[in-house]
């Protein structure tokens, strides 16, 4: 018979998210994905200057505000005929490799990894094993003994603070959830490095509090450029801890991703990762990391739109947004330059309106976005002669070579990528390649200090016009649409990384793509729907 | 035992570079945001070692309306970490942006400490109020409901960052969803646990870790004294949404002098020395800002003390104006961003002053020691060349007669 499965708070993510499943034989039936927070960021920006925009308009989020920020601003440079200068262009890029890092490895470490690994099974590690299976996976040591002392005195104490309520899931005897299937000596590498990536995070911060102040909330991407100026002791600054952070990314989150990769490749098809999770198939990349041409398809991650694994051209004119299923009272349908957000809740009814998010769409389709989606996309490029393919000659591990190197590793085809298993694997090999890049921009920019002309803010030529400024962030896609009219905002939309892949059903009833990456979905014990919140997590919603 | 997990804290310590001598430095550095003298900084590394010995004291921390920019700056805390925070200074048990447990599971660890009592309630986002509450559901339930729970058996309440204080940008004008500050909603319910503000967008996490200090030095004597004990600065306003009018309490040491009057910049604008363009030489060598429209001369903030991400920098560091994230109301009050300030509020009574005059008062104390040494900045052109005046613009006409002036 089927029943109602609900995650609701569904924790470890920014935002407020629900997540209702009908599971039936222990598999997903059907699903509803519900945002719960609206805060009207669209309504207040309005009769303001475009620059305030970009101060205001990336409080939308404090886990990828950068990405919103250039978002902002590229439309604001969009719609008042603003070319950035090369310096502002590279600066921009290291403040967005600072925060993919730093992204990508809290995602890893402090919001998923509890999904995979139980520190209480840790406690019956042996030191000695431990340090023997960190060599054999070519991971990082630590002092396991310490780290495992830690842990032993904190169950001790009694009060579990942040994993108070969740001892149960991991459960113990025969309560064990059969989802937590690693070896106690794996669950304690990935404890002593969850407290190491804190340190980690917090460097690749650093970064953006010297590039932008601080963060959360950068300060200087303005419309126009940059108003940081490098120096070469900042540049210095920000070498080094760059270097640091990729240190970690090859000698801990590559590795960790690999042996918890080849732990769950090898389980029954019913409970395998590898088998569930995919989804809806299409990917949208709006490209990120901007190349000195400026174009977006040139991008470093380049912008495309791919059905499975075939790629085809896209532009913010593809989007609508439909709402019969969502709090808005606004016209359905709509593309974002056209469209309005007018807020009418009505109540939570999943036959009916039952989200805060907008059922986005590209050419119709609902579509995934986040570093899947753009690792196929740059992946599908590079297999055909993108010219990110050449910067293998620098020395960086490309999309193609770091996919190719992941899927003959775990001895499995392509296609399988498209699974929760390799949502997760994306975004750990989308940090290498970002760890990468962002040496070779600090080199390209002491370079252009060496040069004494380097350029870094451009002003705008005119006060009125209309733009958008499509990006992508850590979790997805990200565009904003400004119209300005004689200085003042006088139409501005946000269409945000999360929407795409939280969107509710659209108007004709299409489920959005987390929606259906839960369909099928196996559930083992539906109190303790661990495949569910997997899923939810993949996505970094 | 006790004596094992007494040494963790340090060997923790150890394992990042930081010795007992740093830690102890630290500690005088928190009694300092405190208000209190350096001699309490044993106190507060008993206070902080306590956690360490044996029952850790309950939080709680809520996001209502928020981005988790909160959350983030707290992940990027000085010391001790995060994790010494979170785990060996506090039990927090309720966490949504990073606790383990999910759904019901998460719920009942939050309905337990609540039913428990004697707990610290940390609160980061705006409560959503638009919609009659629906802006903002966990559970079905109304977040300011979920507030108003919590607060009721809380022994203390920190509003963490702009929009817990006051709704931040979510207040801001016109916005239908409702957004406002947790002393306005607190006072509406008549809930009247007593609420500590930390300002900014995001708030600093070392004046957050101040506070849990400062309630963890208090909370096993008397939890009631908690305001008493600390030494506080208020600001009131009026709530376009409620109605009400609010009083805030702010630690004072963190609300307690201007930017400007702390900026390692302020010697170039008595210089008269400013950028004028983004991206220019005059950045380069880290001019003074005011020109670009920098709020610093009026916003009341730590900021270039405590500076942020482990004290790496800070926004005017950066290259960036100050946009005033830490006064209340800070979109609607302070934008546009890049526009100069019409007007500059001064301490010491001398009141309102057009900024072209500003630079002489600012400087006053050296300006007479100059003329003592029969130079003068006149002299030496630095009267009378400073910034051209400015008269209230057209924007900011509009905005004083639309919100009635709550500065």
């Amino acid at each position: 018979m089927a029943e109602n499965v609900i995650i609701d708070p569904v924790t470890r993510i920014e935002g407020h998210l629900r997540v209702e499943c009908e599971v039936e034989d222990n598999k997903v039936t059907n699903a509803w994905v519900s945002g719960a927070l609206y805060r009207g960021m669209e309504t207040v920006l309005l009769d303001r200057s475009p620059e305030d925009a970009f101060y205001v308009s990336q409080r939308i989020c404090g886990v990828c505000p950068i990405s919103h920020s250039h978002a902002s601003s590229q439309a604001t440079e969009n719609a008042l005929g603003i070319t950035i200068p090369q310096g502002g262009r590279l600066v921009r890029n290291l403040l967005e490799c600072a925060q993919f890092l730093h992204s990508h490895i809290l995602w890893f470490y402090h919001l998923t990894a509890l999904d995979y690994v139980n520190p209480v099974n840790a406690l019956s590690a042996d030191i000695a094993d431990t340090y023997a299976l960190a060599q054999a996976a070519g991971t990082r040591v630590a002092d396991f003994g310490a780290v495992a002392a830690r842990l032993a005195a904190f169950v001790e104490n009694g009060q579990f603070s942040i994993f108070s309520g969740h001892t149960g899931w991991w459960g113990v005897g025969d309560r064990k959830h059969p989802g937590y299937v690693l070896p106690p000596e794996l669950d304690l590498i990935a404890t002593a490095h969850y407290l190491e990536a804190l340190e980690i995070q917090a460097v690749a911060n650093e970064i953006v509090a010297i590039i932008a102040g601080k963060f959360s909330h950068p300060m200087t991407s303005v419309p126009g450029g940059t108003a940081f100026v490098p120096t070469v002791e900042k540049l210095d600054d920000i070498l080094f801890r760059f270097v640091r952070v990729k240190e970690f990314i090859d000698t801990a989150l590559i590795p960790d991703t690999l042996a918890v990769g080849a732990a769950l490749a090898g389980l029954p098809a019913e409970a395998n990762p590898l088998k569930y999770g995919g989804g809806v198939g299409n990917f949208i990349s709006w490209g990120v990391f901007e190349d000195a041409s400026l174009v977006p398809e040139d991008r470093h991650l380049p912008r495309g739109f791919a059905r499975g694994l075939s790629l085809e051209g896209v532009s913010p004119d593809d989007v609508t947004e439909d709402v019969l299923h969502s709090w808005y009272s606004s016209a359905t349908g709509k593309n974002p330059k056209e469209g309005e957000t007018k807020v009418k809740f009505t109540k939570y009814d999943t036959a009916d309106k039952y989200s805060y998010g907008k059922a986005v769409r590209c050419k119709g389709e609902s579509t995934e976005s986040g570093p899947l989606a753009r690792m196929v996309v740059a992946y599908l490029a590079e297999k055909s002669g993108h010219a990110i393919g050449k910067l293998a000659d620098e020395g960086i591990r490309t999309p193609a070579t770091l996919i190719d190197f992941t899927l003959d590793t775990l001895d499995i085809p392509v296609t399988d990528l498209l699974s929760l298993l390799g949502r997760v694997a994306a975004r750990n090999l989308e940090a290498a390649y970002v760890a990468d890049l962002a040496l070779k921009y600090v080199g390209e920019l002491v370079e252009a200090l060496k040069g004494g002309d380097a350029k870094f803010w451009q002003a705008a030529e005119k006060d009125s016009g209309d733009g958008v400024g499509a990006w992508e962030a850590p979790r997805g896609s990200v565009a904003h649409w400004i119209g300005v009219k004689n200085g003042k905002i006088d139409h501005y939309q946000v269409v945000a990384p999360t929407t795409w892949d939280i969107a509710p059903r659209d108007d004709e009833g299409t489920l959005g793509p987390m929606e259906q990456a839960l369909m099928g979905a196996p559930v083992a014990d539906a109190e303790r729907p661990l495949e569910l919140l997997r899923i939810a997590h993949s996505f970094d919603p | 035992m006790a004596q094992e997990a007494h040494g963790a804290i340090y060997d923790l310590l150890a394992v990042r570079g930081v010795s007992r001598r740093d830690f102890l430095k630290y500690c005088s550095y928190v009694a300092a945001m405190l208000g209190l003298s350096e001699a309490a900084a044993p106190q507060i590394a008993a206070a902080v070692e306590a956690g360490a010995r044996g029952k850790l004291k309950p939080a709680l921390w809520l996001n209502g309306g928020s981005c988790s920019g909160c959350t983030e700056s707290m992940a990027q805390v000085d010391s001790p970490d995060v994790a010494t925070v979170v785990l060996e200074l506090l039990s927090v048990n309720y966490f949504e942006t990073i606790m383990a447990a999910a759904g019901d599971h998460a719920e009942k660890a939050m309905d337990d400490t609540i039913e428990a009592g004697g707990y610290l309630l940390i609160y980061e986002g705006a409560v959503m109020t638009g919609e009659d509450g629906n802006t903002l559901l966990i559970n079905g339930k109304k977040g300011k409901d979920i507030l108003q729970k919590a607060a009721e058996k809380a022994d203390a309440i920190l509003a963490v960052g702009a929009c817990a204080v006051d709704g931040g940008w979510v207040y801001a004008h016109p916005n239908p969803a409702g957004g406002i500050g947790v002393q306005s909603y607190l006072d509406t319910v008549k809930v009247a646990t007593p609420v500590v503000n930390l300002p900014c967008c995001p708030t600093s996490p070392e004046w957050i870790v101040a506070m849990v200090v400062q309630w963890l030095l208090v909370a096993e004597d008397d939890p009631a004294t908690f305001l008493a004990k600390t030494e506080l600065k208020t600001r009131t306003y009026k709530d376009s949404v409620t109605g009400n009018n609010v009083t805030l309490n702010y630690p004072a040491y963190i609300v307690g002098s201007t930017i400007h009057d702390n900026c390692p910049r302020r010697g170039h604008f008595e210089n008269g020395e400013f950028v004028t363009e983004f991206g220019s030489e005059e950045e380069a060598k880290g001019y003074c800002l005011y020109k670009m429209g920098c709020k610093g001369p009026q916003t009341y903030t730590q900021c270039p003390i405590t500076r942020w991400n482990r004290s790496v920098s800070w926004c005017v560091n950066s290259g960036a104006p100050c946009i005033g994230c830490g006064s209340l109301n800070w979109v609607d009050n302070n934008a546009p961003f890049f526009k100069r300030l019409s007007s500059m509020q001064l301490g010491g009574g001398v009141g309102n002053v057009q900024p072209g005059t500003v630079g002489a008062i600012v400087g006053g104390v050296a300006a007479a020691g100059l003329l003592a040494h029969g130079l003068g900045m006149k002299a030496a052109g630095r009267i009378g060349d400073g910034p051209p005046m400015e008269t209230a613009k057209a924007y900011d006409r509009k905005k004083m007669a639309k919100k009635g002036g709550d500065k």
